[in-house]
């Protein structure tokens, strides 16, 4: 175990992040410029991990340091990107022997500019399904809507949408993504909700998955409604927290924030321990299925790791569907749950990529126990690569 | 009592799953013979135990068929007439709201939110009044004492009769698999109350706790019934009443609470059937107030025969989880409530009563935690005002609700709300050492206004330690 005290550094002003490491003692890196270099222990933004792994910067990460960013996470975490991926990977495994995974858990989703004719087919071919779409790169439920009727697009190309345009030319330069809205979501008390869960990922090559036992449903304040008067009400349709702590009902003593145990005792008492059971093991399934097909192409690297937002969705059948994956999962805090929710997060999550505040070393990496804090371990390829299969159930069932 | 008939018994027999197990078994045995007279039968059912089985089923069944009276007169004339001040002081307390409503509604900047006719303080201290009665011929068997809420000449169980009866729990440790297995399957088979007691005290699997109360209260096979009713009620909310709005603002604060804000409309709903509920007064095991009629008086008593009181939401609240139906939880709250919630809110001595519980408590602790007991008087501080609102409320809000729902389970597990008295002395052992130092009632405030987590198991072994 080192004695010398770890050094930090944080693009965050988080008491969540900075309470933590005071917590463990480690010192503030003295240095004031953004790309000073004497840390061992930074929590980055996105963009500043793309400057540290830029080659043209030259610069070069030592063995004592670690940052929560994999170089180009965004394979993962862009909506676009998080898309092609997993069609992608869907292409190669209906071409494997093996068991495949199962990709049941996407909406129909098409990406724009490139399959906006595809999207035309498809809307024309359901007139009455609704649609959501969503810019690639931003969060907190901002430039999203739902759309009805193609002429809304004119939102996002700026130009009037006629029924026999096969090309879509975008005002702004970034992508977006067009899903089959979920309108029969599972409700609780008659409002919308979706899962926030949290997956650390230590490693990419071998996978090695860690999921957070707390989580939290995010609530509507409205009712939920499919009444086509209503498809413009964020309230009733948006979840982000952003959205509704602007709502008149919006309360500041919870947040909107409904605990997992809360929610899986719910499931258990009201649709049965067994449909609880699937309901959490289809949950893994997105997280792995997901994860594995970023794989081959994020670039692994040992000072890397990363804690994901999962945003799941149940609809009314107790099927989760994935809606889209947060490399920088909000670390606010609105009630003194979600901060102690969040204080130990960050807390086990530094319990495992910093044990005793050492960089272990891969022996010391395969002997960590299964369960650190809050967080279970969810999948460990190096364990059995060939019994993939194998180890892959047993590690759902860890969840229990 | 409703006496039935042979043929009335042989009727309800017919009606009960375990009967027709019971004739497949004698069948089986008596497959090869011709012959069969009842001395065989008779032999049989002996030699395999389903004469014991037999039995049970119809002890169940003449149980079942007796009509549940609601208790109106106590055995002690003093809380008849104690029933009666209360009654008449919620009256006047229902005035004061009515007038407070109005002006609410002339003056918008009037945000007094004291709109409840009663809560758990003013019940206490009503209780609290009986201390300073003087001896009369008015009450005999009727003792007071200083020290103490009451003492009074009513059955009450020794503390070590209580603390022996609920030890069991400190030994209950968690379940392989295969026990929850079998006690799953025990609970889809299984129709005797007893039987079914006998679950609940152990243990009660998430998934099967809708099916257990609901086999209980005997609305297993009533589904269609109690939607059917409960739709007739909730036509009639389209009228509104007075009690209304002060359903609305209580549900407030569980409109607050973390682990049961989402389910805010549906409580609201609940209750505002409830109050409409005509049923209630004949299924109510006591009465709560003293169902005379004012004269002249703008607002009478519910059709429940009693008024909503502060926190009534508290009761629907954890019900909540088990079932998506709002009929079924409008139905096992209906029955909580008529069957054990009620006592909390009745002047009474019968056993389950809030003055029995109180009284139960207050013996424990001054016998077993003299000290704390001691101290807390001489600082000013009622034992029972520290444990009043868990207690009238069993522990929803401070408690999480799996904690909640094995709470319920043990007051079903045994048809009484004795667990609370455990609860409530382990709660107080739990802050013992904090509350020795307290040295006002501010500092033994700013000691529960901590964030803390109180957890069913943890305090029944704070319970048993002195």
């Amino acid at each position: 175990m080192q004695n010398r005290k770890l050094k930090w550094k944080s693009d965050f002003e988080k008491s969540v992040i900075i309470e933590n490491f005071v917590n463990r003692g480690w010192i503030k890196s003295q240095e004031k410029e953004e790309e000073s270099t004497d840390w061992n222990v930074y929590w980055a933004t996105v963009w500043n991990v793309r400057n540290i792994f830029n080659p043209k910067n030259g610069f070069r990460l030592n063995d004592q340091q670690i940052i929560n960013h994999f170089p180009n996470h965004y394979e993962l975490t862009r909506k676009d990107c998080m898309v092609k991926n997993l069609k992608r990977f869907k292409r190669e495994q209906d071409k494997e022997v093996l068991e495949t995974f199962n990709f049941d858990f996407l909406p129909t989703t098409y990406i724009f500019p490139g399959e906006y004719s595809l999207f035309v087919e498809e809307f024309h071919r359901n007139p009455n399904q609704t649609w959501i779409v969503k810019p690639a790169a931003r969060s907190q439920g901002k430039g999203i809507f739902l759309l009805r009727k193609i002429q809304q697009l004119k939102k996002i190309s700026g130009t009037a949408i006629t029924s026999n345009m096969t090309q879509l030319n975008l005002a702004s330069k970034e992508n977006y993504v067009v899903s089959r809205y979920i309108d029969n979501p599972l409700l609780i008390g008659g409002k919308k909700f979706d899962l926030r869960m949290y997956v650390l990922v230590t490693n990419y090559k071998p996978l090695k998955v860690w999921i957070y036992n707390k989580g939290f449903g995010r609530f509507c304040n409205e009712q939920y409604t499919t009444d086509v008067a209503e498809i413009e009400n964020m309230f009733v349709h948006l979840t982000n927290v952003a959205i509704q702590q602007y709502s008149d009902k919006y309360s500041q003593k919870h947040g909107g924030k409904y605990s997992i145990d809360a929610l899986k005792l719910y499931v258990e008492s009201a649709y049965g321990t067994d449909a609880l059971q699937r309901m959490m093991d289809d949950i893994h399934n997105i997280m792995l299925t997901s994860l594995k097909s970023v794989q081959a192409v994020i670039q692994n690297d040992k000072h890397c790791f990363e804690m994901y937002g999962y945003d799941i969705l149940l609809d009314s059948n107790l099927k989760p569907w994935l809606i889209e994956i947060n490399a920088s999962p909000s670390l606010t805090t609105t009630t003194p749950v979600d901060k102690n929710l969040k204080m130990n997060l960050i807390n086990d999550v530094y319990n495992i990529v910093l044990p005793n505040d050492d960089f272990p070393d891969n022996d010391q990496k395969q002997q960590q126990p299964t369960k650190v804090g809050g967080f279970t371990l969810l999948y460990d390829e190096s364990l059995d690569p060939n019994n993939r299969k194998t180890q892959k159930r047993q590690s759902v069932k860890i969840w229990k | 009592m409703q006496q039935l008939d042979n043929q009335e018994i042989l009727m309800k027999l017919k009606s009960q799953k375990q009967f027709w197990d019971i004739k497949k078994k004698i069948k089986q045995g008596f497959s090869d013979q011709q012959k069969i007279g009842i001395n065989d039968i008779q032999k049989f059912a002996q030699s395999c135990e389903i004469e014991d089985q037999l039995i049970k089923l119809i002890s169940h069944i003449l149980k079942k068929s007796k009509k549940r009276e609601t208790l109106k007169e106590d055995q002690i004339e003093f809380l008849n007439t104690s029933k009666i001040k209360w009654t008449e002081l919620l009256f006047k307390n229902l005035d004061i709201v009515h007038q407070k409503a109005k002006n609410q509604e002339e003056d918008d900047t009037n945000t007094d939110s004291k709109l409840y006719i009663y809560d758990e303080k003013n019940l206490l201290a009503f209780l609290q009044t009986f201390k300073q009665q003087q001896p009369s011929v008015l009450y005999q068997n009727v003792q007071f004492q200083s020290n103490k809420l009451l003492n009074i000449n009513i059955p009450l169980k020794s503390a070590q009769q209580i603390l022996d009866k609920y030890q069991y729990i400190l030994l209950q440790e968690e379940l392989p698999e295969e026990k929850i297995n079998k006690i799953r399957k025990q609970i889809e088979n299984e129709h005797l109350d007893t039987e079914l007691e006998k679950i609940a005290q152990t243990y009660v699997p998430n998934g099967e706790r809708c099916l257990l109360y609901l086999k209980y209260f005997e609305f297993d096979h009533q589904e269609t019934v109690l939607q059917q009713n409960f739709a007739k009620l909730q036509k009639e909310c389209s009228n509104q009443l007075f009690f209304d709005e002060l359903l609305e603002i209580d549900g407030h604060e569980i409109s607050e609470d973390t682990f049961y804000f989402v389910f805010q409309e549906q409580i609201l709903t609940c209750l505002k059937c409830f109050i409409r509920d005509k049923t209630i007064k004949e299924n109510i095991r006591i009465q709560l107030q003293n169902g005379m009629k004012k004269e002249h008086a703008e607002f009478q008593l519910p059709v429940t025969g009693f008024f909503p009181f502060k926190n009534i939401s508290k009761y629907v609240a954890p019900l909540c989880y088990l079932s998506t139906k709002i009929h079924i939880i409008y139905a096992l709250f209906k029955e909580f409530f008529c069957r054990y919630f009620c006592f909390l809110h009745a002047i009474s001595s019968e056993y389950n009563s809030i003055l029995s519980l109180c009284m139960q408590i207050e013996e424990i602790v001054s016998t077993r935690s003299p000290k704390l007991f001691h101290h807390l008087k001489v600082i000013g501080c009622d034992t029972l005002k520290l444990i009043i609102h868990q207690l009238i409320y069993c522990f929803v809000g401070d408690m999480d609700p799996p904690h909640i729902l094995t709470i319920y389970d043990q007051i079903i597990g045994h048809d009484s709300l004795e667990i609370l008295v455990i609860l409530c002395v382990g709660f107080l052992n739990k802050y013992k050492p904090k509350l020795l130092l307290a040295k006002n009632y501010e500092n033994v405030q700013q000691i529960f206004q901590e964030l803390r987590e109180d957890k069913f198991q943890e305090l029944v072994q704070f319970a048993y330690k002195q």
